[in-house]
């Protein structure tokens, strides 16, 4: 279970964003100390078209692409539209805000201060990961799914 | 006096707007040029040339029963010659979108014959004879109803509208049937209207800027164009309805 203790924002902007832009921001985002965990949030991309006429055809999208987050590759499986941060503590806020300003110069941005990530394992949490859930998973991913969280390492 | 009829209520922009697009009287402003062969591979039903398939024979080579209706309508050129029903269908950014869904169908049945629209909140479909839909399908893409970027032409997997437009000033599309060439700035049709890759690019045109939008939308928004609460005919009428309705099992009277 997540500290009810640690505050979490996101980041929303007015539009949703390119590959290349969500490198930017989260390359920005990883320079500052203090973020613990990030979800990208966003209308989803599938590799091949999940229903109708042309099911289980590949689906080739530009805003699909693999970007380069600090030491790590992430593949996008969204398009992302808003960002889902858990930091350290509040004073991280004024810091990310001037760390992902350059970022916007065409469109705004907004950061909100709240509650995103799930605090309580769910039961399907439970039936998933059982009374001993890790509990950097918890609220990172749909319990169904079989991706594991990327670590970014050393920005510590 | 002869009935005018008044199509929408509202003194706003978009409300004319409204008037305009469902007046058949209205001739709408062709404002670019996608062919006849273009529109039959984006929306995929045939190859381009072929024969059309039909579902029954020509009328004329029916027996047709002794029917004061079937003498009375003009069958449409699909319908006369026994073309399978085939659809065309529209999801519309709520971001200034020159053009609906409810509209859609409401002028669809003003302006065209032999079709059956569906509405939904987002998309709009309309069913319709093979050769008649092409027709239709032509208007509806190459005149003022239609913005290569704020308008999809999808068959399936449809969500966009609701969503905010991506950098380039796209509407999402899950399945990218469209991109933008950015250096040519025109919109290209890369899948067909289910999300088959098409041979050939089939370029749609350039998409309109913010200023036409904001001027030609038919589509209220408080952020990005004027707010429905702005409109105070159009508000009027719809408290006059929405006060009738509820009243209605009191029996209301107008004073």
């Amino acid at each position: 279970m997540t500290e009810a203790t640690f505050p979490q924002c996101r980041i929303i902007t007015e539009r949703l964003l390119n590959p290349e832009t969500t490198e930017r921001l989260l390359n920005k985002v990883v320079s500052v100390a203090g973020v613990r965990r990030m979800v990208l949030n966003g209308p989803r991309l599938p590799v091949t078209i999940p229903y109708g006429p042309a099911k289980g055809q590949a689906n080739p999208h530009p805003m699909r692409k693999n970007i380069h987050v600090g030491d790590q590759e992430i593949p996008l499986q969204v398009h992302v539209g808003t960002v889902l941060l858990e930091l350290e503590n509040k004073d991280v806020i004024p810091a990310l805000q001037t760390a992902i300003e350059p970022v916007f110069t065409d469109f705004t941005f907004r950061i909100q201060e709240g509650r995103y990530m799930k605090t309580e394992p769910s039961l399907t949490d439970y039936c998933k990961y059982g009374p001993n859930a890790d509990k950097a998973m918890l609220g990172l991913a749909d319990p169904n799914s079989k991706s594991r969280p990327i670590i970014l390492q050393g920005i510590k | 006096m002869a009935y005018k009829p008044q199509y929408c209520a509202g003194s706003s922009t978009v409300a004319a707007n409204r008037r305009k697009a469902m007046d058949p009287a209205h001739k709408l402003t062709k404002l670019r040029d996608v062919t006849d062969k273009d529109i039959v591979l984006i929306m995929g039903h045939r190859a381009p040339g072929s024969a059309y398939k039909s579902a029954h024979p020509p009328l004329s080579e029916q027996q047709e029963p002794a029917c004061p209706v079937r003498k009375m309508v003009t069958p449409t050129d699909g319908a006369k010659a026994g073309d399978r029903v085939r659809y065309i269908q529209f999801a519309d950014s709520m971001y200034n979108a020159p053009c609906q869904p409810y509209l859609r169908s409401y002028l669809e049945a003003y302006r065209f014959r032999g079709i059956d629209p569906g509405t939904l909140s987002g998309r709009q479909i309309i069913e319709c004879r093979e050769r008649d839909l092409e027709k239709y399908a032509k208007d509806l893409v190459n005149t003022e109803l239609f913005d290569p970027a704020l308008c999809g032409i999808r068959g399936a997997t449809v969500h966009g509208h609701s969503l905010r437009l991506d950098e380039n000033g796209m509407m999402f599309d899950m399945l990218q049937r469209c991109v933008l060439d950015k250096k040519a700035g025109v919109v290209k049709y890369v899948k067909n209207q289910i999300g088959e890759p098409l041979d050939a690019e089939v370029k749609v045109g350039k998409p309109m800027d913010s200023k036409w939008l904001k001027a030609n939308t038919t589509i209220y928004h408080s952020l990005v164009g004027s707010a429905y609460r702005d409109d105070a005919e159009a508000i009027e009428y719809i408290q006059r309805i929405h006060g009738l309705r509820v009243k209605y099992g009191f029996m209301p009277k107008e004073a």
